[in-house]
Protein backbone atom coordinates (compact mmCIF):
# COMPACT_ATOMS: atom_id res chain seq x y z
CA UNK A 1 0.00 0.00 0.00
CA UNK A 2 1.48 3.21 -1.06
CA UNK A 3 1.29 5.94 1.99
CA UNK A 4 -0.65 9.11 1.71
CA UNK A 5 2.20 11.04 1.63
CA UNK A 6 3.95 9.40 -1.52
CA UNK A 7 1.52 9.39 -2.96
CA UNK A 8 1.30 13.29 -2.83
CA UNK A 9 4.10 13.39 -3.55
CA UNK A 10 3.79 11.69 -6.66
CA UNK A 11 1.52 13.73 -8.00
CA UNK A 12 3.80 16.90 -7.68
CA UNK A 13 5.99 14.85 -9.26
CA UNK A 14 8.51 15.64 -6.59
CA UNK A 15 9.85 11.90 -5.68
CA UNK A 16 13.25 10.30 -6.74
CA UNK A 17 13.28 9.46 -10.03
CA UNK A 18 13.34 5.76 -9.70
CA UNK A 19 10.37 5.85 -7.61
CA UNK A 20 7.97 8.39 -9.73
CA UNK A 21 8.76 5.41 -12.57
CA UNK A 22 7.79 2.62 -10.12
CA UNK A 23 4.62 4.87 -9.29
CA UNK A 24 4.20 5.12 -13.09
CA UNK A 25 4.04 1.81 -13.92
CA UNK A 26 1.93 1.12 -10.89
CA UNK A 27 -0.67 3.74 -11.75
CA UNK A 28 -0.66 1.79 -15.81
CA UNK A 29 -1.02 -1.61 -14.30
CA UNK A 30 -2.83 -1.28 -10.86
CA UNK A 31 -6.37 -0.79 -11.08
CA UNK A 32 -6.46 0.08 -7.52
CA UNK A 33 -3.65 2.11 -6.95
CA UNK A 34 -5.12 4.39 -10.45
CA UNK A 35 -8.26 4.74 -9.20
CA UNK A 36 -6.45 6.44 -5.63
CA UNK A 37 -4.56 8.73 -7.91
CA UNK A 38 -7.88 9.19 -10.26
CA UNK A 39 -9.71 10.33 -6.89
CA UNK A 40 -6.92 12.74 -5.52
CA UNK A 41 -6.65 14.28 -9.29
CA UNK A 42 -10.36 15.18 -9.03
CA UNK A 43 -9.83 16.54 -5.19
CA UNK A 44 -7.04 18.68 -6.55
CA UNK A 45 -9.45 20.82 -8.93
CA UNK A 46 -12.04 20.73 -6.38
CA UNK A 47 -10.36 22.05 -4.11
CA UNK A 48 -8.88 24.57 -6.84
CA UNK A 49 -12.49 25.33 -7.74
CA UNK A 50 -13.47 26.33 -3.83
CA UNK A 51 -10.54 28.21 -3.13
CA UNK A 52 -9.39 29.48 -5.95
CA UNK A 53 -5.57 31.04 -5.61
CA UNK A 54 -7.22 34.57 -6.68
CA UNK A 55 -9.18 34.74 -2.90
CA UNK A 56 -5.61 32.72 -1.27
CA UNK A 57 -3.71 35.84 -2.91
CA UNK A 58 -6.56 38.16 -2.42
CA UNK A 59 -6.17 37.25 1.33
CA UNK A 60 -2.60 37.10 1.62
CA UNK A 61 -2.57 40.95 0.38
CA UNK A 62 -4.57 42.19 3.68
CA UNK A 63 -2.49 40.06 5.87
CA UNK A 64 0.31 41.89 8.15
CA UNK A 65 4.12 40.94 7.47
CA UNK A 66 4.95 38.65 9.90
CA UNK A 67 8.32 37.84 8.92
CA UNK A 68 9.43 38.50 12.42
CA UNK A 69 7.02 36.68 13.80
CA UNK A 70 8.68 33.32 11.80
CA UNK A 71 12.15 34.25 14.22
CA UNK A 72 9.61 32.38 16.81
CA UNK A 73 7.87 30.03 14.25
CA UNK A 74 7.50 27.36 16.99
CA UNK A 75 5.71 29.32 19.75
CA UNK A 76 2.01 28.64 19.86
CA UNK A 77 -0.41 29.56 17.63
CA UNK A 78 -1.79 32.68 20.45
CA UNK A 79 1.13 33.79 20.67
CA UNK A 80 2.06 34.04 17.09
CA UNK A 81 -1.35 36.06 16.41
CA UNK A 82 -0.57 38.39 19.39
CA UNK A 83 2.94 39.66 18.16
CA UNK A 84 1.73 39.54 14.48
CA UNK A 85 -1.57 42.18 15.57
CA UNK A 86 1.40 43.95 16.92
CA UNK A 87 2.96 44.63 13.73
CA UNK A 88 1.98 46.99 11.17
CA UNK A 89 0.84 46.27 7.40
CA UNK A 90 3.66 46.34 5.44
CA UNK A 91 2.65 43.77 2.94
CA UNK A 92 3.81 45.50 -0.10
CA UNK A 93 2.29 44.90 -3.96
CA UNK A 94 5.64 43.58 -4.93
CA UNK A 95 5.28 40.71 -1.85
CA UNK A 96 2.05 40.05 -2.86
CA UNK A 97 3.68 39.28 -6.17
CA UNK A 98 5.84 37.19 -5.27
CA UNK A 99 3.49 35.18 -2.76
CA UNK A 100 1.13 35.17 -5.62
CA UNK A 101 3.92 33.65 -7.95
CA UNK A 102 4.63 31.50 -5.15
CA UNK A 103 1.11 29.72 -5.16
CA UNK A 104 1.07 29.85 -8.84
CA UNK A 105 4.32 27.80 -8.97
CA UNK A 106 2.56 25.56 -6.48
CA UNK A 107 -0.86 25.14 -8.73
CA UNK A 108 1.54 24.73 -11.91
CA UNK A 109 3.29 22.03 -9.93
CA UNK A 110 -0.04 20.29 -9.23
CA UNK A 111 -1.46 20.69 -12.63
CA UNK A 112 1.54 19.67 -14.33
CA UNK A 113 0.65 15.94 -13.42
CA UNK A 114 -2.93 16.52 -13.94
CA UNK A 115 -2.31 16.43 -17.98
CA UNK A 116 0.05 15.88 -20.06
CA UNK A 117 2.88 17.89 -20.65
CA UNK A 118 2.70 19.33 -24.27
CA UNK A 119 5.59 21.01 -25.82
CA UNK A 120 5.76 23.02 -28.76
CA UNK A 121 8.50 21.95 -30.98
CA UNK A 122 10.83 22.77 -33.32
CA UNK A 123 12.43 25.90 -33.16
CA UNK A 124 9.61 28.30 -31.90
CA UNK A 125 11.36 31.55 -33.12
CA UNK A 126 11.93 30.40 -36.34
CA UNK A 127 8.41 29.18 -37.57
CA UNK A 128 7.06 30.86 -40.65
CA UNK A 129 3.57 29.60 -40.50
CA UNK A 130 1.39 32.49 -40.44
CA UNK A 131 -0.97 30.59 -37.47
CA UNK A 132 0.68 27.50 -36.23
CA UNK A 133 -1.95 25.15 -33.92
CA UNK A 134 0.06 24.94 -30.63
CA UNK A 135 -1.73 22.92 -27.84
CA UNK A 136 -5.21 24.77 -28.86
CA UNK A 137 -3.14 28.42 -28.51
CA UNK A 138 -2.21 29.76 -31.65
CA UNK A 139 0.76 31.51 -32.34
CA UNK A 140 0.21 34.47 -34.59
CA UNK A 141 1.96 36.71 -36.94
CA UNK A 142 1.05 40.13 -35.64
CA UNK A 143 2.39 43.67 -36.15
CA UNK A 144 4.37 43.70 -32.71
CA UNK A 145 7.67 43.54 -35.18
CA UNK A 146 7.60 47.35 -35.16
CA UNK A 147 8.05 47.72 -31.49
CA UNK A 148 11.20 46.56 -32.04
CA UNK A 149 13.28 49.64 -30.57
CA UNK A 150 17.27 50.09 -29.86
CA UNK A 151 16.72 50.23 -26.15
CA UNK A 152 19.89 49.37 -24.56
CA UNK A 153 20.00 47.15 -21.87
CA UNK A 154 20.41 48.98 -18.19
CA UNK A 155 22.08 46.94 -15.50
CA UNK A 156 23.15 43.40 -15.52
CA UNK A 157 20.23 41.14 -15.44
CA UNK A 158 18.29 39.60 -18.39
CA UNK A 159 14.80 41.04 -19.12
CA UNK A 160 12.05 40.30 -20.32
CA UNK A 161 8.77 42.39 -21.21
CA UNK A 162 5.08 41.07 -22.14
CA UNK A 163 2.78 42.95 -24.03
CA UNK A 164 -0.70 42.69 -25.35
CA UNK A 165 -2.36 43.92 -28.33
CA UNK A 166 -5.46 46.12 -28.02
CA UNK A 167 -7.97 47.61 -30.97
CA UNK A 168 -6.26 50.52 -30.02
CA UNK A 169 -2.38 49.47 -30.16
CA UNK A 170 -0.34 47.60 -27.73
CA UNK A 171 -0.03 47.71 -23.93
CA UNK A 172 3.05 46.78 -21.58
CA UNK A 173 1.98 44.25 -19.21
CA UNK A 174 2.68 43.71 -15.58
CA UNK A 175 3.06 40.56 -13.26
CA UNK A 176 0.23 39.62 -12.25
CA UNK A 177 -1.96 41.37 -14.99
CA UNK A 178 -5.11 40.37 -15.84
CA UNK A 179 -5.69 38.73 -19.80
CA UNK A 180 -8.26 36.67 -20.98
CA UNK A 181 -8.56 33.90 -23.71
CA UNK A 182 -7.97 35.03 -27.22
CA UNK A 183 -5.49 37.72 -26.20
CA UNK A 184 -2.53 38.02 -28.41
CA UNK A 185 0.80 38.47 -26.08
CA UNK A 186 3.81 39.52 -27.37
CA UNK A 187 7.68 38.59 -25.76
CA UNK A 188 10.66 40.80 -25.88
CA UNK A 189 13.57 40.21 -24.16
CA UNK A 190 17.00 41.57 -24.02
CA UNK A 191 20.46 39.81 -22.10
CA UNK A 192 23.19 41.75 -20.84
CA UNK A 193 26.04 38.91 -22.02
CA UNK A 194 26.32 36.49 -24.57
CA UNK A 195 24.38 33.21 -23.32
CA UNK A 196 22.20 31.19 -24.31
CA UNK A 197 18.38 31.02 -23.72
CA UNK A 198 15.05 29.66 -23.69
CA UNK A 199 11.65 31.14 -23.34
CA UNK A 200 8.57 29.26 -22.74
CA UNK A 201 4.88 29.18 -20.88
CA UNK A 202 3.30 27.03 -19.01
CA UNK A 203 -0.52 27.38 -18.41
CA UNK A 204 -3.31 26.21 -15.88
CA UNK A 205 -3.53 22.98 -17.27
CA UNK A 206 0.01 22.51 -16.80
CA UNK A 207 0.75 22.65 -20.79
CA UNK A 208 4.23 23.72 -21.94
CA UNK A 209 4.46 25.73 -25.00
CA UNK A 210 8.16 26.70 -26.32
CA UNK A 211 7.97 30.64 -27.59
CA UNK A 212 11.85 30.56 -28.33
CA UNK A 213 14.57 27.65 -28.62
CA UNK A 214 15.42 25.13 -31.17
CA UNK A 215 13.20 22.56 -29.79
CA UNK A 216 13.76 21.79 -26.15
CA UNK A 217 17.13 23.33 -26.52
CA UNK A 218 18.40 26.67 -25.36
CA UNK A 219 19.70 28.95 -28.52
CA UNK A 220 22.52 31.00 -28.30
CA UNK A 221 21.74 34.93 -27.37
CA UNK A 222 23.59 37.71 -28.30
CA UNK A 223 23.65 41.28 -25.80
CA UNK A 224 22.32 44.28 -27.13
CA UNK A 225 18.68 45.94 -27.69
CA UNK A 226 15.66 44.49 -26.40
CA UNK A 227 14.69 41.45 -28.92
CA UNK A 228 10.87 41.22 -29.64
CA UNK A 229 10.22 37.91 -30.83
CA UNK A 230 8.52 37.00 -34.73
CA UNK A 231 5.31 35.73 -33.36
CA UNK A 232 2.48 36.70 -30.68
CA UNK A 233 1.08 34.37 -28.58
CA UNK A 234 -2.83 34.13 -28.59
CA UNK A 235 -3.95 32.43 -25.18
CA UNK A 236 -6.40 29.74 -25.29
CA UNK A 237 -8.83 29.08 -23.17
CA UNK A 238 -6.50 27.10 -20.21
CA UNK A 239 -7.72 27.99 -16.75
CA UNK A 240 -6.20 30.38 -14.21
CA UNK A 241 -2.95 31.69 -15.50
CA UNK A 242 -0.37 31.50 -18.26
CA UNK A 243 3.18 31.68 -16.29
CA UNK A 244 6.49 32.72 -18.69
CA UNK A 245 9.72 31.62 -18.33
CA UNK A 246 12.58 32.90 -19.75
CA UNK A 247 15.68 31.05 -18.64
CA UNK A 248 19.18 32.04 -19.38
CA UNK A 249 22.46 30.49 -18.82
CA UNK A 250 26.33 30.85 -19.68
CA UNK A 251 26.30 26.96 -20.75
CA UNK A 252 24.04 25.25 -23.19
CA UNK A 253 20.71 23.25 -21.86
CA UNK A 254 17.59 22.03 -22.55
CA UNK A 255 13.93 21.55 -20.34
CA UNK A 256 12.93 18.43 -19.90
CA UNK A 257 9.03 18.59 -21.46
CA UNK A 258 8.15 16.33 -18.34
CA UNK A 259 10.60 18.07 -15.63
CA UNK A 260 10.39 21.84 -15.49
CA UNK A 261 11.03 22.11 -12.23
CA UNK A 262 14.68 20.34 -12.51
CA UNK A 263 15.72 22.96 -14.93
CA UNK A 264 14.32 25.67 -13.20
CA UNK A 265 16.24 24.46 -9.97
CA UNK A 266 19.50 24.34 -11.66
CA UNK A 267 22.17 26.88 -10.01
CA UNK A 268 23.62 27.72 -13.31
CA UNK A 269 20.08 29.23 -14.81
CA UNK A 270 18.69 32.20 -14.37
CA UNK A 271 15.05 32.56 -14.26
CA UNK A 272 12.86 35.54 -15.37
CA UNK A 273 9.03 34.48 -14.32
CA UNK A 274 6.33 36.57 -15.20
CA UNK A 275 2.76 35.37 -14.65
CA UNK A 276 -0.60 36.36 -15.96
CA UNK A 277 -3.95 35.84 -14.26
CA UNK A 278 -6.87 34.63 -16.65
CA UNK A 279 -9.46 36.57 -16.23
CA UNK A 280 -13.18 34.66 -15.26
CA UNK A 281 -10.93 31.17 -14.94
CA UNK B 1 -2.29 18.56 -0.71
CA UNK B 2 -1.50 21.07 1.91
CA UNK B 3 -4.90 21.81 2.22
CA UNK B 4 -5.38 17.84 2.20
CA UNK B 5 -2.60 18.00 4.91
CA UNK B 6 -4.33 20.28 7.15
CA UNK B 7 -7.77 18.83 7.18
CA UNK B 8 -6.41 15.24 7.87
CA UNK B 9 -4.71 16.86 10.53
CA UNK B 10 -7.35 19.26 12.34
CA UNK B 11 -10.24 17.29 10.82
CA UNK B 12 -12.34 20.83 10.05
CA UNK B 13 -12.88 22.38 6.81
CA UNK B 14 -12.79 25.85 8.12
CA UNK B 15 -9.38 25.33 9.98
CA UNK B 16 -7.97 23.59 6.95
CA UNK B 17 -8.35 26.70 4.99
CA UNK B 18 -7.32 29.02 7.02
CA UNK B 19 -4.35 27.20 7.41
CA UNK B 20 -3.19 26.53 4.05
CA UNK B 21 -3.04 30.15 3.97
CA UNK B 22 -0.49 30.46 6.48
CA UNK B 23 1.67 27.67 5.01
CA UNK B 24 2.16 29.76 2.27
CA UNK B 25 2.50 33.02 3.94
CA UNK B 26 5.39 31.64 5.96
CA UNK B 27 6.81 30.14 3.37
CA UNK B 28 6.33 33.18 0.87
CA UNK B 29 7.90 35.00 4.13
CA UNK B 30 10.68 32.51 4.56
CA UNK B 31 12.31 32.34 0.90
CA UNK B 32 15.52 33.49 1.36
CA UNK B 33 16.18 30.80 4.23
CA UNK B 34 13.93 28.25 2.45
CA UNK B 35 15.55 24.57 1.22
CA UNK B 36 13.87 24.37 -1.97
CA UNK B 37 15.24 20.73 -2.71
CA UNK B 38 12.21 19.23 -2.12
CA UNK B 39 8.88 21.98 -2.25
CA UNK B 40 6.49 19.10 -1.59
CA UNK B 41 8.22 18.11 1.59
CA UNK B 42 8.81 21.69 2.52
CA UNK B 43 4.96 21.77 2.12
CA UNK B 44 3.90 18.86 4.23
CA UNK B 45 6.10 19.54 6.86
CA UNK B 46 5.01 23.32 7.66
CA UNK B 47 1.42 22.19 7.46
CA UNK B 48 2.33 19.39 9.44
CA UNK B 49 4.02 22.10 12.24
CA UNK B 50 1.74 24.62 12.02
CA UNK B 51 -1.60 22.67 12.38
CA UNK B 52 0.57 20.72 15.50
CA UNK B 53 0.61 24.08 16.63
CA UNK B 54 -2.69 25.21 16.55
CA UNK B 55 -3.95 22.28 17.87
CA UNK B 56 -1.60 22.76 20.80
CA UNK B 57 -2.86 26.01 21.19
CA UNK B 58 -6.65 24.91 21.05
CA UNK B 59 -5.85 22.69 23.76
CA UNK B 60 -4.13 24.86 26.19
CA UNK B 61 -7.64 27.13 25.78
CA UNK B 62 -9.11 24.51 26.87
CA UNK B 63 -10.99 23.94 23.42
CA UNK B 64 -12.08 21.33 21.90
CA UNK B 65 -9.77 19.49 19.66
CA UNK B 66 -10.79 16.90 17.21
CA UNK B 67 -7.66 14.52 16.55
CA UNK B 68 -6.95 11.51 17.67
CA UNK B 69 -5.23 10.79 21.34
CA UNK B 70 -2.06 10.25 19.50
CA UNK B 71 -1.81 13.12 17.50
CA UNK B 72 -2.96 15.17 20.71
CA UNK B 73 -0.17 13.46 22.77
CA UNK B 74 2.35 14.74 19.83
CA UNK B 75 1.01 18.37 19.55
CA UNK B 76 1.27 18.70 23.39
CA UNK B 77 4.49 16.70 24.15
CA UNK B 78 7.42 19.26 24.93
CA UNK B 79 10.24 19.84 22.85
CA UNK B 80 13.19 20.50 24.47
CA UNK B 81 14.26 21.47 20.66
CA UNK B 82 11.26 23.44 20.31
CA UNK B 83 11.55 25.89 23.55
CA UNK B 84 15.45 26.07 23.35
CA UNK B 85 14.90 27.78 19.58
CA UNK B 86 12.07 30.04 20.72
CA UNK B 87 14.12 31.26 23.79
CA UNK B 88 16.99 31.64 22.25
CA UNK B 89 15.45 32.73 18.96
CA UNK B 90 17.91 30.90 17.12
CA UNK B 91 15.00 29.14 14.94
CA UNK B 92 15.36 29.27 11.42
CA UNK B 93 12.17 28.62 9.65
CA UNK B 94 12.00 26.13 6.59
CA UNK B 95 15.82 26.40 6.84
CA UNK B 96 18.34 23.03 7.02
CA UNK B 97 17.97 23.39 10.50
CA UNK B 98 16.50 20.08 11.94
CA UNK B 99 12.45 19.84 12.18
CA UNK B 100 10.96 19.98 15.31
CA UNK B 101 11.01 16.35 17.40
CA UNK B 102 6.84 16.79 17.33
CA UNK B 103 6.68 17.03 13.28
CA UNK B 104 9.31 13.96 13.61
CA UNK B 105 6.79 12.41 15.15
CA UNK B 106 3.74 12.93 13.02
CA UNK B 107 6.16 11.98 10.06
CA UNK B 108 6.61 8.55 11.69
CA UNK B 109 4.26 7.62 13.59
CA UNK B 110 1.14 9.11 12.10
CA UNK B 111 1.74 8.90 8.35
CA UNK B 112 3.81 5.38 8.82
CA UNK B 113 7.72 7.07 7.58
CA UNK B 114 10.30 4.34 8.23
CA UNK B 115 13.22 6.15 10.07
CA UNK B 116 14.95 6.21 7.07
CA UNK B 117 12.43 7.82 5.38
CA UNK B 118 12.16 10.56 8.30
CA UNK B 119 15.43 11.04 8.18
CA UNK B 120 15.37 11.95 4.70
CA UNK B 121 12.46 14.27 4.91
CA UNK B 122 13.98 16.04 7.73
CA UNK B 123 17.32 15.89 6.21
CA UNK B 124 19.34 13.84 9.97
CA UNK B 125 20.54 10.51 10.02
CA UNK B 126 18.76 7.79 11.15
CA UNK B 127 20.12 7.65 14.24
CA UNK B 128 19.54 11.54 14.89
CA UNK B 129 16.13 11.05 14.16
CA UNK B 130 16.10 8.05 16.05
CA UNK B 131 17.21 9.86 19.05
CA UNK B 132 15.46 12.74 18.62
CA UNK B 133 12.10 10.57 18.78
CA UNK B 134 13.43 8.83 21.91
CA UNK B 135 13.95 12.38 23.63
CA UNK B 136 9.86 13.17 22.75
CA UNK B 137 9.00 9.25 23.66
CA UNK B 138 10.04 10.16 27.25
CA UNK B 139 7.29 12.49 27.19
CA UNK B 140 4.58 10.83 25.05
CA UNK B 141 4.31 7.59 26.91
CA UNK B 142 2.39 5.58 23.95
CA UNK B 143 5.40 5.82 21.40
CA UNK B 144 7.62 3.50 20.59
CA UNK B 145 10.29 4.25 18.13
CA UNK B 146 10.91 1.12 15.77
Amino acid sequence: MIPDWKLERFLTGDLPDEEMNMLRELEATDVVFASRVKMLREDNKAILNKLPFETLAGKLADVPETADVLETANVANSAEHANAARIAPRFTLMKFAAAAMLIFAVALIAFMVQRETVVAGGNAAGNSDDVAAVNGSQITQVAFAETQSDTRIKGLDARMEVWKKTDTGIVQLQDLDEVREGDEIQLRYAVPEKCFGLLFSMDGNGALTLHMGDGVKAIELTPGKMNSLPFAYKLDDAPYFEKFFFVTSPREFAVEENDVDKLLKRSDVKVIGFTLKKAGK
Amino acid sequence: MVYRRCLQLLQDDAEASDLMQDVFLRIYSATERLDLESPSSLLWNTATRLCLNRIRDKRRRGLDVDSSSLLLNIACAEDECDDYETKSKLAKFFSKEPESSRTMAVLHFVDGMTLEETAREVGLSVSGVRKRLRGLQAKVKTLEVK
